[in-house]
């Protein structure tokens, strides 16, 4: 529920994948709640009245109304921005009104623009906030928790990858295939109620370091659970997360299992990824994307024989800049969210034939006759895990080897 | 060095790999308690058929030659848009922003406004500046007039007076809670005329032009008219180039401005012209009535020149202002559109369609409808407008039907009106293909936004040419849907 004028809302919805992907359709007629609740948008489409008035009202009669629509919901989370927060509407009382009435779970989430520099920011409010109210409900109530003869030894919580184009199809197998069980994608195709097991697990492997980091030291301290940090793209990086999470266990046998897996997995993308290879190495990529990607990936463009020339985020703090450095070839350009005029300057110097970058930014360097790939949310993914590489170099590929740059740059 | 195909390890997962993943149905069914259905008894609105107000103007601004919006207020509001310039047109989309943090929450956009508006003119000396408002910088109460008074001020310092000369400014107050996108267009095209336009005391014969949401195919269809008319035109906000340009490898200039765009200057003469026309009333009406007002333009609403009655009306008072006749070239395509009907009639007539869109777009496209046979079910206008019922009940009643008309209301209500009572064609918006997917109803896209099929910014729907590509992609729509392959070439 976003408490906010029409905009808010409009703007983000649909924009991630989520659970009613794997559900067909529902036939005609037929609204099967859980394969649709996320494709709505739910808003409180303030209006100057209720802007001078307060909102707060009005978001209850909406939230109330939204249960009554969608009997089967889980429960609730409500976002308040820029405006609605000015105003001072108190959405934690609303949400703790509308949760007692309906007797499920109501989040909210106090996530104004302004608060940050960035989208950064919102990660870090959702964590902690998020993380604060889990706590309290499940004192409330126990019955959300993991019963203790549920629980087992391999436990996790795989925490900061958000199902990007399907990349849990790639990435999850890996560790079931490890003998772990997932208890929890924080928060690619979450549910709120398992959600609620999170402090059950006995290890959190973080993938996003930069976004959910937070509650994985949350986590840590309020229940000591451990975290390990991974890397789930290319081969090399991907087989250090495995060993790295079956060190953690200790055993022998998922040790064994890990090589295993990596032997089994890497022999078979070999084929496609060294006719890949051939084609590409040599070429200079430049990186844009959110923050830990943009260090992340030095290491599979290498692996694709690709040299890194440029590295920029659009929210990195210290931390990113600090692991991009350690990454890259000493004298490739590391910038800080350019904005388009340095992006230009960037192309102009740096010369890449390849930008990994997001929508906004594609189609200005596309202008500039330089290939892009849509690196936030991929053009075919997943591009995670070992199959999913395959699938990163493919576009890679064919973003790069595309005939429409020789042709345009063919004088008539 | 080119393999064959087949040669090619092109897959890690496919795609088809992951669909196999769906889920069965479950087959209970709750409906919504009919009392929450209209969204009028509702405090909760669910699937908006429209945004807020300063894409509207920001949409206005990138027709305009070198001109950026410059948006006050925090970071997500300008995010959010180019986003969705990106989408829709698959062109970069410069916008810059005030990056509210909360020290502009808490003591204003002062500073952010006059240190982002300096960089502006230094680093992209761009020709206009327009400073779009936004929810937070209006609860906050900026006083845009002054702050931009006192940057101009201070660059001027600067940079001496020339600066002044290079940058214009316009200010468009877009409160999102107080309207929608359409509005926000409407205020720019006030705004923009408001501050630009001056009377010379010498009249000339131009003619101008505030087309609303048309896309860049769209206007080229009405250059192409306007010329075969022979009168001398200027479309205001003219994104035809602006936001659909060719890539033509490295320009060799840096920022990167598009080509084209109405320029300043065309807006300054605005004052002299003979008439101005708004074909979209409700985005753009507003700049057109200002004009005549304060200068005196004659000033023509008319509703968007979709299908064969909008057209004629358009030209034939093209025609009546400017003196020159409507040429055979123009009759010409006239007679290929309504030979197309004649063609199709069968397949259209009787047909029941429901309708979702902008108001304008949903007022045209229901006469266009209309003089096609098919009967108009449920037309959903996205932005309360009175103008647009106001027509539709017009071309009803002339052609005698009822439809429901939910004006300003959301999607749910739509959708579930045509789940409970299916049309054979949908008409609307890319927001529309999940509702056209579950009752199993072709969707033909038209309006905005459009942002999920290729090249619908460059075909048109206006003019007669552009009624004729509409009316065979309708067609096409019924014919996949609802013809067997054998009965498609009566
Ligand atoms: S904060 Fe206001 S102006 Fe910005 S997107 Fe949201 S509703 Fe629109
Ligand atoms: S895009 Fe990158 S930084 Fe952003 S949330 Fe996803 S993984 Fe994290």
């Amino acid at each position: 529920m976003i408490h906010a004028p029409v905009g808010c809302g409009y703007y983000t919805w649909g924009t991630r994948r989520h659970l009613g992907d794997v559900y067909n359709w529902a036939a005609p007629g037929v609204l099967e709640n859980e394969a649709n609740h996320r494709r709505h948008c739910y808003t409180t489409a303030m209006t100057e009245q209720d802007i001078i008035f307060g909102g707060a009202e009005k978001l209850k009669r909406a939230l109330l109304e939204a249960f009554r629509i969608n009997p089967g919901a889980q429960g609730a989370i409500i976002y308040n921005t820029c405006s609605t927060a000015l105003i001072g509407d108190d959405i934690e009382q609303v949400a703790r009104e509308v949760s007692a009435m309906v007797g499920k779970p109501v989040f909210a989430c106090a996530s104004p623009g302004f608060c940050g520099v960035s989208q950064s920011k919102g990660h870090h409010e959702f964590n902690t906030q998020f993380y604060r109210w889990l706590l309290k409900y499940r004192e409330k109530h126990p019955e959300v928790c993991m019963k203790e003869e549920e629980k087992t030894p391999y436990d996790v919580n795989l925490i900061g990858d958000y199902n990007i184009d399907w990349d849990l199809v790639t990435v999850v197998p890996l560790f079931e295939k490890l003998g772990l069980r997932i208890l929890n994608v924080f928060t690619g195709n979450a549910r709120l109620k398992d959600l609620f097991k999170l402090p059950d697990a006995k290890l959190n492997i973080v993938h996003c370091q930069r976004s959910a980091t937070y509650i994985a030291e949350l986590l840590k301290e309020g229940y000591e659970i451990p975290f390990v940090r991974v890397s789930l793209f290319g081969i090399s990086q991907t087989a250090k997360s495995l060993r790295d999470v079956a060190a953690w266990f200790g055993e022998e046998k998922m040790k064994r299992r890990a090589e295993e897996i990596i032997e089994e997995e890497t022999a078979a993308i070999e084929k496609a990824l060294s006719w890949y290879r051939e084609r590409l190495s040599g070429k200079r990529v430049a990186i844009y994307v959110g923050a830990p990607r943009v260090w992340h990936w030095p290491k599979v463009m290498e692996e694709l024989g690709m040299e890194v020339v440029a590295c920029m985020t659009t929210f990195g703090h210290k931390e990113d800049y600090e692991k991009i450095v350690q990454r890259v070839k000493p004298g490739t350009l590391v910038i800080d969210n350019p904005n388009e005029f340095e992006i230009e300057e960037m192309i102009e110097t740096c010369k890449p034939d390849l930008f990994l970058t997001g929508l906004k930014e594609k189609y200005l360097v596309r202008k500039f006759g330089v290939p892009t790939l849509n690196s936030h949310s991929y053009e075919a993914g997943p591009y995670a895990g070992f199959r999913g590489f395959v699938n990163f170099a493919r576009d890679i590929y064919q973003a790069v080897c595309a005939p429409v740059w020789r042709l345009a740059r063919n004088e008539i | 060095m080119i393999n064959h195909v087949s040669e090619i390890p092109i897959e890690g997962i496919t795609y088809k790999q992951l669909r196999i993943e769906k889920k069965p149905l479950t087959p209970e069914y709750v409906p919504p308690p009919p009392e929450l259905v209209p969204a009028a008894k509702r405090a909760v609105c669910i699937d908006p058929s429209r945004t807020c107000m300063p894409f509207g103007a920001m949409w206005a601004t990138l027709g305009v030659h070198r001109a950026i919006p410059f948006v006050q207020g925090a970071q997500g509001c300008t995010t959010y848009v180019r986003y969705t310039f990106s989408r829709i047109f698959r062109e970069p989309a410069s916008i810059a922003t005030a990056s509210f943090h909360e020290d502009a929450a808490v003591f204003g956009g002062r500073k952010n406004l006059i240190r982002g508006v300096r960089n502006l003119v230094c680093r992209y000396k761009p020709e206009l500046i327009a400073i779009v408002t936004t929810c937070s910088s209006e609860v906050i109460g900026d006083d845009i007039q002054s702050f931009l008074a006192e940057a101009q001020d201070l660059m001027e310092e600067e940079f001496g007076p020339e600066v002044l000369d290079l940058t214009k400014f316009v200010v468009v107050n877009t409160p999102s809670f107080a309207g929608s996108h359409v509005e926000g267009y409407n205020r720019a095209a006030h705004e923009f005329l408001k501050a630009l336009s001056r009377k010379s005391g010498q009249p000339s014969e131009d003619l101008y032009f505030i087309p609303g949401f048309l896309m860049p195919g769209d206007l080229r269809e009405l250059k192409h008219l306007f010329e075969l008319m022979g009168v001398s035109y200027h479309i205001l906000f003219d994104i035809s180039d602006t936001l659909d340009c060719p890539l033509v490898g490295m320009p060799n200039k840096i920022p990167y401005y598009p080509p084209g765009g109405t320029r300043v200057e065309e807006f300054v003469r605005a004052g002299d012209a003979k008439a101005i026309f708004a074909l979209s009333p409700d985005a753009g009406g507003a700049g057109a009535k200002w004009l005549s007002r304060r200068h005196k333009v004659s000033a023509f609403v008319l509703p968007m020149p979709i299908g064969v009655g909008n057209t004629d009306e358009l030209l034939k008072t093209v025609s009546e202002v400017s003196g020159r006749p409507i040429p055979e070239a123009i009759r010409w395509e006239r007679g290929i559109l309504l030979d197309a009907m004649a063609d199709t009639l069968h397949y259209t007539m009787m047909k029941r369609v429901a309708i979702c869109g902008d108001p304008d777009f949903a007022a045209a496209a229901t006469r266009f409808v209309c003089e096609l046979g098919m009967i108009p079910t449920y037309i959903l206008v996205g932005t309360k407008s009175s103008s647009a019922a106001e027509e539709i009940w017009k071309v009803c009643e002339e052609y005698n039907y009822k439809p429901v008309i939910m004006n300003g209301s959301d999607q749910f209500e739509w959708e579930y009106a045509l789940k409970n009572d299916k049309p054979d064609v949908i008409l609307g918006h890319s927001r529309c293909v999940n509702i056209s997917k579950e009752i199993r109803v072709p969707l033909v896209r038209f309006g905005f936004p459009v942002y999920d099929r290729i090249g619908y910014q460059r075909e048109p729907i206006v003019g007669y040419r552009g009624g004729e590509r509409f009316l065979a992609r309708i067609v096409n729509a019924i014919l996949d849907h609802h013809y067997p392959d054998d009965r498609t070439h009566q």
